[in-house]
C-alpha cells in the first residue's frame, strides 16, 4: 500500500510527460494545466461483494486511446490528454485506475484496475450517447479478479455510468464516471 | 480531493462556502440559461408550412433560403454553398428549436460546399452533417479539425482567417470575425483565440460575405470592406440580451447595420435569430423587429431583406447568356 502514492506519481509525470508530447505547440500549456486539475476530480464507484460492500472514489488516466471515429486528417492516437470527440466518436483505451473505498474491501481500503474500453457511438457520433464495452483486471481485496464491463456514456462523453461484474467471484462494481479528458 | 475529505469531516465552513458559491452559481447567466432551457423542454415546436421541395433551382444568379438560425443556402449560378448546417431539434442537447427547421436536408441533391463558422453546437452539428448529401468541401476554421469526425465530404480543409480556398472558378476566403470558440467549456483556454471565422464566397462576379457569429470589430469589417466588393451579407442579428454578457461575441440589429455599412455590401439577409433559445431576449421576434425598425429609420428597408423561416429568395438574377439552342 505504501507504493501506491509512488505509482501515482509516476503516472503523473508520464501523463506530463505524455500530454506534451502529444498537445501541439502553442496549445500545450494551456491544455496541460487545464488538463492537469480536472485528473483530480474523482468518480464515484460502488463494490459490492463478500464479505462486504463499500462506497468509494476513483481516479482514472488513459494511458493510450486509439480513436477509430475521427477524421484521417489528424492522428488516431491519444496519450493521456484525450480530447472528447476522440473518445466518443468510437475508440478503444487502455485506463488505469485507483480506488479508495469508505470501508475496508477484504484487506484494504484500496483498489487498482486496468481497463481496456471501446466506446460505440450511438447518438450524434456519440456526443450525447455512447455504449462502453470493455474488460477489466482489478487488484481490490486481495484478489485479482476479471470483470466484464458495460455502460453509456452521455453530456459530451463526460459522464459515465458502468457496471462492472466479475461471475467466478460474483463481484458487481458499478461506477458513475466523470471523464473530463 | 482535499476539499471533499475536509467536507466529510463536516467542516461548516466549507458547507457555507459551498452553499454561497452554488448561489453566485445558481444567478450567473449559464446557470439562469439552463434555468430557461428547462422550462422550454416540452414546448412544442413551430412547424413550417411551405418547405422548398426543390431548393437548388436551375437558373439563379444569387438566391438565399434561410433553413433557420445560422443555416442559409446560397446558390450562386450553378454552385450551391450551406452555411453552418443545424437541422437537429437541440443544439447541444440543451437549447431547443422554436421552429423546426425550414429546409429538408434529403431534398438536397447536392451541396458543394458546406461552410462551419466555428465549434459551437449551433454552428457545427455532427448530427446535422449527417443528413447532408455525400461529397463536397467542408471548409472549417482552423483549430476544428480535432473536433471532427469521419464525415462524408470529399474534403475537409482548415483555413486561417485570409487564406483562400479556389477550385473550378469558386474561391471561398476565410476573413476575420470577433467571437470565441471551444466547445465542451474545458477546451476554452487553448481555443479562445482560435477555431471561428466569418466567409467571403467569390464566384461568376457575385461575392458573398458570411458573418457566422461575431460581436462587432470595426476594422475587420472595414477591411473585408476595402478588399471584396460584397453584393449580399448573411449576418447575425441576435441574441442581444444580457447585453453586457454577450456584446463581445453577438452583434444587436444596430451593429449588425454597422456591419452592413462597413462592408458595403448592396444587400443583407438577418440571420441566428428566431430559431433557438439563446440569450434572454424576451421574445423571438425582438431582435428582428428592431432591425426592421431601424432599417426604416436609416431608410434602407429595400436592401434589408428579411427572410421567414424556409422562405427563398432570388436576390439577382443570373447574368449567363444561353445560346438559343443551348
Amino acid at each position: 500500500m505504501t507504493k501506491a502514492p509512488t505509482i501515482i506519481a509516476v503516472l503523473v509525470i508520464v501523463a506530463v510527460a505524455g500530454g506534451q508530447a502529444h498537445a501541439q505547440a502553442p496549445q500545450n500549456s494551456d491544455k496541460l494545466s487545464t488538463w492537469l486539475p480536472y485528473q483530480a476530480i474523482p468518480s464515484l464507484t460502488y463494490y459490492s461483494g463478500a464479505p462486504n460492500s463499500a462506497f468509494g472514489f476513483e481516479w482514472e488516466l488513459a494511458p493510450v486511446l486509439y480513436s477509430f471515429g475521427m477524421n484521417r486528417q489528424i492522428s488516431p492516437w491519444y496519450f493521456f490528454i484525450v480530447e472528447p470527440p476522440g473518445r466518443f466518436t468510437g475508440s478503444i483505451e487502455l485506463n488505469l485506475a485507483v480506488q479508495t473505498f469508505m470501508r475496508k474491501v477484504g484487506s484494504s481500503y484500496f483498489g487498482f484496475s486496468g481497463t481496456v474500453m471501446g466506446f460505440v457511438p450511438l447518438i450524434e457520433r456519440g456526443e450525447h450517447l455512447t455504449l462502453n464495452l470493455g474488460v477489466s483486471l482489478y487488484r481490490v481485496g486481495g484478489t485479482t479478479p476479471v470483470f466484464g464491463v458495460v455502460g453509456v456514456s452521455t453530456l459530451f462523453g463526460m459522464v459515465h455510468l458502468n457496471l462492472k461484474h466479475s461471475p467466478p467471484d460474483n463481484i458487481w462494481i458499478t461506477s458513475l464516471e466523470w471523464r473530463v479528458f | 480531493m482535499a476539499s471533499i475529505l475536509i467536507g466529510m469531516r463536516g467542516g461548516p465552513q466549507f458547507w457555507a462556502a459551498l452553499v454561497m458559491a452554488t448561489v453566485v452559481g445558481c444567478n450567473s447567466v449559464p446557470a439562469r440559461f439552463m434555468g430557461k432551457a428547462m422550462e422550454r423542454i416540452g414546448d412544442p415546436v413551430i412547424p413550417v408550412a411551405q418547405k422548398e421541395k426543390d431548393p437548388v433551382v436551375d437558373r439563379t444568379g444569387l438566391s438565399v433560403l434561410w433553413a433557420g438560425h445560422a443555416t442559409v443556402l446560397i446558390q450562386i449560378e450553378d454552385k450551391v454553398f450551406l452555411t453552418d448546417p443545424l437541422f437537429t431539434t437541440t443544439a447541444g442537447m440543451l437549447s431547443k428549436r422554436y421552429i423546426e427547421p425550414g429546409l429538408d436536408p434529403a431534398s438536397l441533391a447536392r451541396v458543394d460546399y458546406t461552410l462551419i463558422s466555428h465549434l459551437h453546437f449551433d454552428h457545427f452539428s455532427f448530427g446535422s452533417l449527417d443528413m447532408l448529401p455525400a461529397a463536397g468541401t467542408l471548409p472549417i476554421p482552423l483549430g476544428v479539425l480535432a473536433y471532427t469526425p469521419v464525415l462524408a465530404f470529399r474534403e475537409i480543409r482548415e483555413m486561417d482567417p485570409w487564406e483562400s480556398l479556389e477550385e473550378d472558378g469558386v474561391r471561398i476566403t476565410a476573413v476575420p470575425v470577433q467571437h470565441f470558440s471551444g466547445r465542451y467549456g474545458i477546451d476554452i483556454p487553448w481555443m479562445r483565440d482560435r477555431g471561428y471565422t466569418g466567409y467571403v464566397i467569390e464566384y461568376r462576379g457575385r461575392t458573398v460575405f458570411i458573418a457566422g457569429d461575431t460581436g462587432y470589430h470595426p476594422e475587420f469589417f472595414k477591411d473585408i470592406g476595402r478588399r471584396f466588393s460584397v453584393d449580399l451579407a448573411l449576418l447575425p442579428i441576435a441574441p442581444i440580451e444580457p447585453r453586457d454578457f454577450m456584446r463581445f461575441a453577438h452583434v444587436e440589429p444596430a451593429e449588425a447595420l454597422q456591419i452592413f455599412d462597413d462592408v458595403r455590401a448592396k444587400f443583407m439577409v438577418p440571420m441566428h435569430h428566431r430559431t433557438l433559445l439563446q440569450g434572454f431576449d424576451p421574445t423571438e421576434t425582438f431582435a428582428v423587429e428592431q432591425l426592421e425598425a431601424l432599417a426604416e429609420q436609416q431608410g434602407i428597408r429595400e436592401r434589408v431583406i428579411v427572410l421567414e423561416v424556409g422562405e427563398r429568395r432570388e436576390i439577382l438574377k443570373s447574368t449567363i447568356v444561353i445560346p438559343p439552342d443551348g
